[in-house]
């Protein structure tokens, strides 16, 4: 049964999940770390367990004490939140066998969507598109030459135990691949010792575009329409929308269609992600599901009208999906901003400390997911985001100007952030006009 | 601002009517508890993971045949003498009753499971001793097992290996039980004079009786990590003295800085470990890369002929030359260190082990000079201790036995002078290599790779040849020692250096050297390759030469070596 549910995680994310249990009448159990006895998750929640010194791997991580925790607790389910242990498939499994009710999907699941190589099979099976490219090794230019116009150009070769970029060239037509493949090849040999190449269709300035999945017990599978993440700095999102500027409805449909046919396939149960790159020319490709919620996932809430905290709750009790795809309607136009303790300055480093005084924005369309208040003091150990802000209105620019607006109100005094960051780019003409791929920043 | 009790916690509780039923629970068997850390770890991660404690590295005990099954191929395990009739020696009351209880709780006959194996395809002679069994102490029944298996591994020519854990003797069995010592360890020589190895694996606890015997009989000894090895137990020893043995007293690690084990091992290794002995000692050479073809070009000729005694003794003494490990590194493959002279002690001045030299097993000896100043104190700055000198004998007795060439690489200053050493008898032991190195029935080469320093050179340079590099020394004594002595002035040993024809050149000329091997100029690591691609040829057309000889004329001509001098 689920009339308790134990929360393993902390920050923004355990807040919110505890504000969704207590909507539903559901007693709520926090762990913490030593370093978070005055966390707000902590402070929140209904009860509160210590598991651990403030490292994570002796407390977030630890999932013995975590499992100690909800029997001690008489908590019936666990909440992984993200990161941490919500997508380790030896928790999920461990839960299992203790009866726990893990509110995500089956342990196995989790396990054959880590698998790159065994993930990226199902989804060719199912026929859902992924990046083309060799399947055997190429060891030469002739036979790679013919596997590159196979795939389509441009191509990258990349070298089988290739890294930092080294053993990687992209040939833009069949003229330049001989060359590149090469060069590649060589500088593979000198650099790890294997002549080892692969090669792979070459996806230029993608957008990362993902799509919301509910999927229950019982076969029935949704999307709810998908985010553009496409604003990230070393791989880490730093604004997120949807809809997406680049998606008409015909793309949206497709590209719908082939995630529910990818959760599907994977038996996907409760709420994930189907990660897509998206070239220019509308071709799109499977990148990997997360199983798991997102930290994104308040843009999608918003312009669904859904709560996927309380669906996930009510999936993994074995309840139906409380929507069809035919109920879900996309309205207005949602924006994400990442508020971290980093300072852009100097190079994105975190700024941990403690926050002398705050004020945060609000009014209409304006929403908050925090773990922060004044006085609060940010550890050093763990993720540096403080907050999300979330704005709604009924278009992309009136979102933009919304986000401004708010992103202006925001103070945080004692550590550094990077809100000025976020509103340099909600400034930015290519953003403004919806001119995004996922160099953006880089190219900024 | 202070949250403390300030949020309103949910109120209308369980509104929410779930479908789910079952409350959560902890299946028995999922968990159990690390006896060294107390973590609570899963049961199938210590199964899988060599039962070593995931979190705190802790090994537990494990049963004889799981520990038969982690070495074994598949399948291949035949036991020996399963069923053996119980004896009661001493007619000793409730003995029987134990021992039947046991059988039935363990599936064990005794405290030992013996049989044949392959590993990874070598074949051999395992004996495991299994502490559920009154602690694996050691009766009628565990050294008859023991004896038996050793006695048909001697006839069938297999190599032996036994995984020690004890209590020691079997009180229940008295004195019967204290000859077991004595049987266990007259069916060891026998196989020792057979030629044939025996491998023994101390586990934990290994104590009295069994250490004792055949548990420290090893042509080579291997540990566990951590294991308590002794002959009196801890707690008996304290009792007896009085006073609070310092920690890491008798474990593994102890055994090793005192030279009675050869290596430690982690048991995720051991089934590697294990086979590569095996295959060293099976008298089949490994298949190995062909020797690089290319190799053989003399370095040296564009080296200024005309520097003086006292630059040689410099270079020969150069930080950056390279030291024992390094030719070790070069010339060698598989090498596998042994440590410990089985007296008192492993001396880090001196590594030695075996190794492949294209594909023939050969024991190599170094004195190891260090590459920085710590690793310098931990080699004694490469000044070898009577237990060093112990510990090459050790393994050139044990070359011998197998009949596997010994090739000493010399780089030392002079053999550590020191309170310590006259206490351990440093002249005795230099004077014992001297002496058993002359009749060593195996072709013995040494090389001479920078300072030849007095008789802590010699000692491991009473051999068929020995060679020089370019710019080593070898003399009776430093240049330094030798100004003072003569002229009372250390500072003289420039001048000395030039009369004590301590130089290669010289000593070629006066036959004390067979050979001398260029050198590039600014010897170092990085060009050390070809120099040893020189020495590689050289080393083959000595080993093609001296392996072919019948073994009285090779000890006869390395008399005839000294005898003319």
């Amino acid at each position: 049964m689920i009339g308790k549910v134990l929360i393993a995680n902390r920050g923004e994310i355990a807040v919110r999940i505890i504000r969704a249990c207590r909507e539903m009448g559901i007693e709520t159990v926090a762990v913490y770390s030593e370093a978070d006895r005055e966390a707000l998750h902590t402070q929140l929640a209904d009860e509160a367990v210590c598991i651990g010194p403030a490292p994570s791997s002796e407390s977030y991580l630890n999932m013995h004490n975590i499992i100690s925790a909800t029997l001690i607790s008489g908590a019936d389910a666990i909440h992984p939140g993200f990161g941490f242990l919500s997508e380790n498939s030896k928790f999920a499994e461990l839960c299992e066998q203790c009866n726990i009710t893990f509110i995500g999907p089956r342990s196995e699941v989790i396990q054959s969507l880590g698998n790159k190589s065994e993930a990226r099979n199902t989804m060719i099976n199912a026929g859902v598109p992924v990046i083309p490219g060799s399947k055997e090794p190429v060891f030469d230019a002739e036979t790679g030459a013919n596997t590159a116009a196979e795939i389509g150009y441009p191509v990258i070769v990349k070298a089988a135990l290739g890294g930092g970029g080294k053993g990687m060239r992209v040939a833009e037509t069949p003229e330049e691949f001989t060359n590149s493949f090469n060069t590649a090849q060589k500088e593979a040999q000198m650099a790890f010792g294997d002549d080892t190449m692969y090669i792979e269709h070459f996806v230029q300035h993608p957008r990362h575009i993902e799509f919301q999945i509910l999927a229950d017990e019982h076969g029935n599978v949704i999307h709810l329409g998908e985010r553009d993440c496409s604003v990230q700095r070393n791989h880490q999102k730093m604004i997120e929308e949807s809809p997406s500027a680049a998606l008409n409805p015909e793309l949206r449909r497709k590209m719908g269609e082939a995630a529910v046919k990818a959760a599907k396939a994977a038996h996907y149960t409760n709420a994930g992600t189907i990660e897509f790159l998206l070239e220019k020319n509308g071709n799109f490709y499977f990148m990997e599901m997360n199983t798991r919620i997102q930290v994104e996932h308040p843009v999608t809430e918003w312009v669904t009208g859904i709560d996927l905290i309380k669906e996930q709750i009510r999936i993994a009790d074995g309840q139906t999906l409380s929507y069809r795809q035919e109920d879900v309607h996309i309205t207005g136009h949602a924006i994400e901003c990442r508020i971290n303790a980093e300072n852009p300055a100097k190079n994105f480093r975190p700024s941990p400390g403690t926050i002398t005084d705050m004020y945060l924005p609000g009014g209409k369309g304006v929403r908050i997911d925090a773990a922060i208040y004044s006085g609060y003091t940010v550890p050093p150990y763990y993720d540096s985001m403080l907050a999300k802000l979330i704005v709604h209105a009924k278009n992309r620019s009136e979102a933009i100007k919304k986000m401004r607006s708010a992103l202006g109100e925001v103070i945080i005094e004692g550590i550094d952030t990077n809100v000025d960051y976020q509103y340099e780019i909600l400034n930015h003409p290519d953003f403004i006009s919806g001119n995004i791929d996922i160099e953006f920043i880089e190219n900024m | 601002m202070k949250l403390k009790d300030m949020f309103k916690k949910t109120n209308n509780r369980s509104h929410y009517i779930s479908l789910k039923t079952g409350r959560p629970e902890v299946p028995a068997g999922l968990l159990r508890k690390c006896n060294k850390c107390g973590a609570a770890i899963i049961a199938e991660d210590v199964k899988k993971g060599y039962y070593i404690c995931p979190k705190c590295h802790g090994y537990f005990r494990i049963h004889a045949y799981r520990r038969i099954e982690m070495l074994a191929d598949e399948g291949s395990f035949e036991e020996w003498d399963k069923d053996m009739e119980f004896v009661n020696p001493l007619d000793f009351r409730g003995y029987e009753e134990k021992v039947a209880r046991l059988k039935e709780q363990t599936n064990l006959n005794e405290a030992v499971v013996t049989g044949k194996v392959m590993i990874n395809g070598n074949p051999a002679v395992v004996g495991v001793c299994d502490g559920r069994f009154m602690m694996a102490s050691m009766g009628h029944i565990v050294g008859e097992k023991i004896t038996r298996a050793v006695e048909r591994a001697t006839a069938e020519k297999l190599p032996v290996i036994i995984f020690t854990c004890s209590g020691g003797a079997r009180m229940q069995e008295g004195i019967v039980s204290l000859m077991q010592m004595a049987k266990t360890s007259a069916a060891l020589k026998r196989h020792s004079d057979a030629g044939q190895l025996y491998i023994s694996v101390l586990t934990d606890p290994t104590t009295g009786g069994v250490t004792a015997s055949f548990a420290m009989l090893g042509d080579i000894i291997l540990a566990e990590p951590k294991a308590l090895v002794g002959f009196a137990g801890p707690r008996v020893i304290e009792q007896t003295i009085g006073q609070k043995l310092p920690k890491g007293f008798q474990r593994s690690e102890f055994l090793l800085d005192h030279g009675f084990v050869d290596r430690i091992v982690e048991r995720e290794e051991m089934k590697g470990v294990l086979t590569q002995i095996l295959e060293m000692h099976s008298g089949k050479t490994a298949s190995c890369a062909a020797s690089d073809t290319s190799a053989g070009e003399a370095v040296g000729s564009n080296i200024k002929k005309d520097l003086t005694a006292w630059e040689r003794v410099q270079l020969s003494r150069k930080k950056d030359r390279p030291v024992g490990t390094d030719y070790i590194k070069n010339l060698f493959t598989d090498f596998m260190e042994f440590h410990g002279d089985r007296y008192f002690k492993d001396d880090h001045a001196v590594v030695g082990g075996i190794a492949y030299f294209h594909g023939m097993p050969v024991t190599v000896i170094a004195q190891a000079k260090g590459k920085t100043t710590k690793e310098n104190l931990d080699r004694n700055f490469s000044m070898p201790s009577p237990d060093g000198y112990r510990k090459a004998l050790r393994l050139m007795k044990q070359a011998e036995k197998f009949g596997r060439p010994v090739i000493c690489f010399v780089d030392t200053p002079g053999a550590f002078c020191g309170l310590e050493a006259e206490e351990r008898g440093q002249g005795e032991a230099i004077a014992r290599n001297l002496f058993e190195l002359s009749g060593l029935k195996v072709p013995v080469l040494s090389i001479v790779i920078g300072e030849g320093g007095s008789g802590g050179a010699l000692a491991m340079a009473v051999a068929d040849e020995v060679w020089m590099l370019e710019n080593s020394i070898y003399s009776v004594l430093s240049p330094e020692g030798f100004a003072s002595i003569l002229w009372k002035d250390s500072k003289r040993a420039s001048e000395a250096a030039e009369v004590m024809k301590l130089t290669a050149q010289d000593l070629e000329r006066l036959g004390i050297v067979e050979q001398v091997i260029g050198e590039p100029e600014e010897f170092s690591e990085a060009n050390l390759d070809s120099v040893c691609r020189d020495m590689d040829r050289r080393i083959e057309a000595f080993l093609e030469k001296y392996c072919a000889m019948d073994m009285g004329d090779l000890t006869a001509n390395r008399y005839a070596r000294f005898r003319r001098i």
